[in-house]
């Protein structure tokens, strides 16, 4: 097994920094590349590596991490031959007439409407992640506000003389029980990368190149890194392409990040489970509620999946992840097949393959998810409906291979109604139409004895209000850069 | 009822290609009142396409000086005369405004419906292989059961069920659906699902264990010299995705991804001498055998999302093409392949040009995920016009459907009646 360099990887791809509740996610735009590369060619040394630190104490208050869109590598002067050697996906960005009807950014959602990201908008060429972390307090929001935002000050007092210049900022933020704002614990079930030294679940242990450039993928060959064609800048900086082909690699043991606000309509989706599950005079039925919603999401508020407690939830900040759907529930009778968690990750039970050719074909589209809620902190329920303000998810993930995994899964799993043996049944959380098309159902099929339930008409529950793709470079490529 | 498949190659008067593609292009635009109506007026077409071929595009660096075709794949039902004369009926002026560029047409003036029906039927060129989703499936009776289907769905949304029995909740839908009188064809057609073949599967496997000791002596020596003296000497597939033409993608894009399902179009040319052509064919051979048999329930080769897929060889066998509807996406589709039957399809396309790398006719190839998925997106070509008969409709759907109708009417144990009730 090839251990990873974890010196040279950024330290965000590999842990979620959960610890930092509170983080500010910075966009800019390149305006003097000169200074921005010298400024790269300090603060390559600045930015938290994926290195394990033992000791906790030693563990820095803030970390710093980076991402460069294409045209972020275009302003900063990389030659149009390397610019053309990234993959389609990343070059295109996340608005094309095309990606637009795999994603279903439609009605609301539509790129037009975006706050940024969309082509109208400023175009973005980098982006920093700034986390803070009171060390002198357990798990205080506030606290880790001041620290992190203190940072941030920091750093942006030299934007200016460092060439950059600030767009807009989203501060992300997460509960120490990171329940995101339907109420629903998140982030639980996340790939292992084989060779990163985390332990878990071995069919949760992916090969390192879906993750990162320059390892072998789940289909045992190289990822499409990008390589250099053109020579420029201090090539010695830069491994060789693990693929063979001669050719300096600058993808190596970095990977895409892809970012998508998703305002969430706390409101309608609970609102939906309410009507759904009421008594029979009209009054909500809390227990019946919560169950619905959890059958739509996979896992109850607290975490625990529905496939090991299909009649209630078992409590508080359940971790439980060791699962199988064809072991437990092949027949979808606990975990509909419609759910979002089954459809994101079906584990071991794609369609009606084997349990082992499933693992297989999941672990073909996994994703690392990196969500930071944003807005209010709201935990929403049946009786907890309306926050205020807007509220939502900065949505992030990374991957290698952006059209084989995100946006597979937003697309195949997600947005296709056909999952499994369904008919009619998007992904109730993140597949739904805001205007279903002329005859269209948008249903949610549970699997029940004696007879399947349907729930009609789904509402779209969460708008796009933005969207990137970035390049999330390793730290020597970020060395390299500042010698272009 | 039977479905077949044809496929009708007809030249192109080279100065009129461009007229050709604007009038494809108007064509598919007005499809909707258009020649789409028409097909699903006439009820036996299941998928239908027009693709222009050689005039450009049709794959990257040949060099050899092409004469541009028009290609009319259609799937249908019955017999092929009947069809031909059906489309050439409803859709005589459309088959005109398109025709009228090809070579030998018969002159618009004094056409005749037989004149465009034999001129069609002339041109048709030889399946190599053909895959059926749903075998047996006619397009009415594909709809006839999608609406049962939704029938049954909706009386058992209208209430609650629970506590009732199984069998007494077949019994009401059983009375429920024969009530309604829209549903006559449950009594008139007899209708079975087709099944593996096991007697003859066992009859096939027994003759090859039989002659084991002739015929894996040959392959084995077959694959040796494909090794040493051919594989060795080929030139291979090395792109990568990002390294492919980015204009030619887009085009490709328009095409994709409007619906639940797409098709693929895909054009490769043979490598030359007779020692590729003997192995392509026992592949095909080999593939009609097992489609015959075994692949008969959905899938082909584990994948379920195929409705039609067929290869053709033409120009005296020098070139091969491949056609897919489908559900999904264009990358679900290639992943499905690669895991399910990489070796399949590497032991068909190892024996056209430029392919990646194999070794032993079967290994290699689609294995290499990258190149491969390179190479099959290289190959692709533009499908000017694609009809499906049923677009919201999955194979995985059509195969349910049918299976809650040959189910629906007959008596059920308590078990069966359970387990009929999950299909619904």
């Amino acid at each position: 097994m090839t251990m990873l360099e974890l010196e040279n990887i950024q330290g965000y791809l590999i842990r979620g920094y959960a610890h930092m509740l509170y983080s500010r996610f910075v966009y800019l735009q390149i305006s003097d590349a000169n200074a921005v590369k010298k400024w790269l060619s300090k603060s390559w040394l600045e930015m938290t590596s994926a290195r394990h630190i033992h000791d906790k104490s030693k563990i820095s208050p803030t970390h710093l991490n980076i991402a460069f869109s294409h045209e972020g590598l275009r302003a900063l002067g990389l030659k149009e031959e390397n610019l053309a050697a990234f993959s389609r996906e990343f070059r295109q960005g996340m608005v094309s007439a095309h990606r637009t009807r795999l994603l279903g950014d439609y009605d609301t959602s539509k790129p037009e409407n975006w706050n940024w990201g969309d082509k109208n908008t400023d175009s973005i060429h980098l982006c920093l992640m700034v986390f803070g972390n009171d060390k002198t307090a357990k798990d205080d929001l506030e606290k880790d506000k001041i620290v992190c935002l203190n940072y941030y000050r920091e750093l942006e007092s030299q934007f200016e003389e460092n060439g950059l210049k600030q767009l807009f900022f989203i501060d992300g933020q997460t509960q120490p029980d990171n329940k995101e704002h339907f109420g629903f614990r998140d982030g639980i079930s996340q790939p292992i990368i084989e060779g990163s030294g985390r332990v878990g679940n071995k069919d949760d242990v992916v090969k390192a190149g879906e993750f990162l450039f320059g390892y072998k993928n789940e289909f045992g060959v190289y990822p499409d890194t990008p390589l250099i064609v053109k020579e420029q800048g201090n090539l010695n900086l830069l491994p060789p392409d693990a693929g063979g082909s001669g050719k300096k690699d600058i993808g190596k043991d970095g990977t895409f990040m892809v970012m998508r606000q998703l305002e969430q309509d706390v409101n309608k989706f609970w609102s939906f489970m309410n009507e759904n599950s009421k008594n029979p005079n009209g009054s909500i039925n809390i227990e019946d509620s919560l169950k619905l919603g959890a059958k739509f999401m996979g896992r109850w508020q607290n975490g625990a999946p529905i496939t090991l407690f299909p009649d209630k939830d078992p409590g508080p900040n359940s971790d439980i992840n060791d699962f199988g759907y064809s072991k437990f529930d092949k027949d979808g009778l606990k975990c509909p097949f419609g759910s979002h968690l089954r459809r994101a990750n079906p584990r071991d039970n794609v369609d009606d393959h084997s349990p082992k050719e499933s693992l297989k074909l999941s672990n073909q589209h996994r994703i690392i998810r990196r969500a930071r809620l944003y807005g209010e902190i709201y935990e929403g329920s049946p009786t907890n409906t309306t926050p205020n303000g807007e509220v939502g998810l900065l949505f992030i993930c990374f991957n290698v291979d952006i059209s084989r995994q995100f946006e597979f899964l937003q697309y195949t799993w997600a947005n296709l109604p056909k999952n499994k043996e369904l008919y009619n049944d998007p992904d109730p959380i993140i597949g739904v139409k805001e205007q279903a098309n002329l005859g269209e159902e948008q249903n949610f099929t549970i699997q029940d004895s004696p007879v399947n339930k349907t729930y009609k008409n789904l509402p779209r529950v969460i708008t796009v209000k933005g969207g990137a793709y970035f390049f999330f470079p390793s730290i020597n490529v970020l060395r390299y850069l500042s010698t272009i | 009822m039977k479905q077949n498949s044809i496929t009708i190659l007809v030249p192109v008067i080279p100065d009129k290609v461009h007229d050709l593609l604007d009038q494809l292009r108007d064509i598919k635009i007005n499809s909707q009142e258009g020649i789409s109506k028409d097909f699903d007026g006439l009820s036996i077409i299941h998928y239908a396409r027009w693709v222009v071929i050689d005039h450009g595009k049709s794959w990257i660096n040949d060099d050899q000086k092409r004469e541009p075709k028009l290609l009319f794949v259609v799937d249908y039902d019955g017999k092929e005369e009947e069809m031909l004369s059906k489309v050439c009926e409803s859709s005589s002026t459309i088959l005109d405004l398109i025709y009228v560029f090809c070579k030998d047409y018969p002159p618009l003036n004094s056409i005749t419906p037989h004149g465009r029906m034999s001129f069609l039927a002339s041109h048709a060129i030889k399946d190599a292989a053909v895959y059926i989703g749903a075998p047996g499936r006619s397009v009415v009776q594909i709809q006839n059961e999608k609406r049962l289907r939704n029938y049954i769905r909706e009386f058992l949304d209208s209430r609650s069920w629970s506590g009732v029995p199984a069998q007494a909740i077949l019994q009401e839908i059983q009375s429920k659906v024969m009530d309604s009188g829209d549903y006559g064809f449950l009594e008139t057609e007899n209708v079975s699902l087709p099944r593996i073949n096991f007697p003859i599967l066992i009859l096939v496997g027994l003759i090859a264990l039989c002659l084991f000791p002739i015929w894996f002596p040959i392959v084995t020596i077959w694959m040796l010299i494909l090794h040493f003296f051919y594989e060795r000497k080929d030139e291979n597939f090395t792109r990568k995705r990002s390294q492919l033409d980015d204009d030619f993608l887009t085009d490709l894009e328009k095409y994709e991804d409007w619906q639940n399902q797409n098709q693929f179009t895909q054009l490769v040319d043979m490598k030359e001498g007779s020692f590729r052509l003997i192995s392509i064919k026992s592949m095909f051979l080999l593939t009609n055998l097992l489609i015959k048999l075994v692949f008969n329930q959905g899938k082909l080769m584990g994948i379920p999302t195929i409705h039609f897929a067929k290869w053709v060889m033409f120009e005296k066998n020098s070139r091969v093409l491949f056609f897919s509807n489908f559900d999904g996406s264009w990358q679900q589709y290639l992943g499905d392949f690669i895991d399910n039957s990489g070796w399949g399809l590497t032991g068909i396309f190892s024996n056209t040009k430029v392919f990646p790398k194999t070794n032993f006719l079967i290994t290699g190839g689609a294995y290499k995920e990258e190149y491969f998925l390179a190479w099959s997106r290289n190959s692709e070509l533009i499908t000017n016009y694609w009809y499906s008969a049923y677009p919201d409709l999955s194979i995985k759907n059509i195969n349910n459907n049918t299976r809650i109708r040959v189910q629906l009417m007959k008596t059920l144990s308590k078990r069966q009646a359970v387990k009929f009730l999950k299909l619904l």
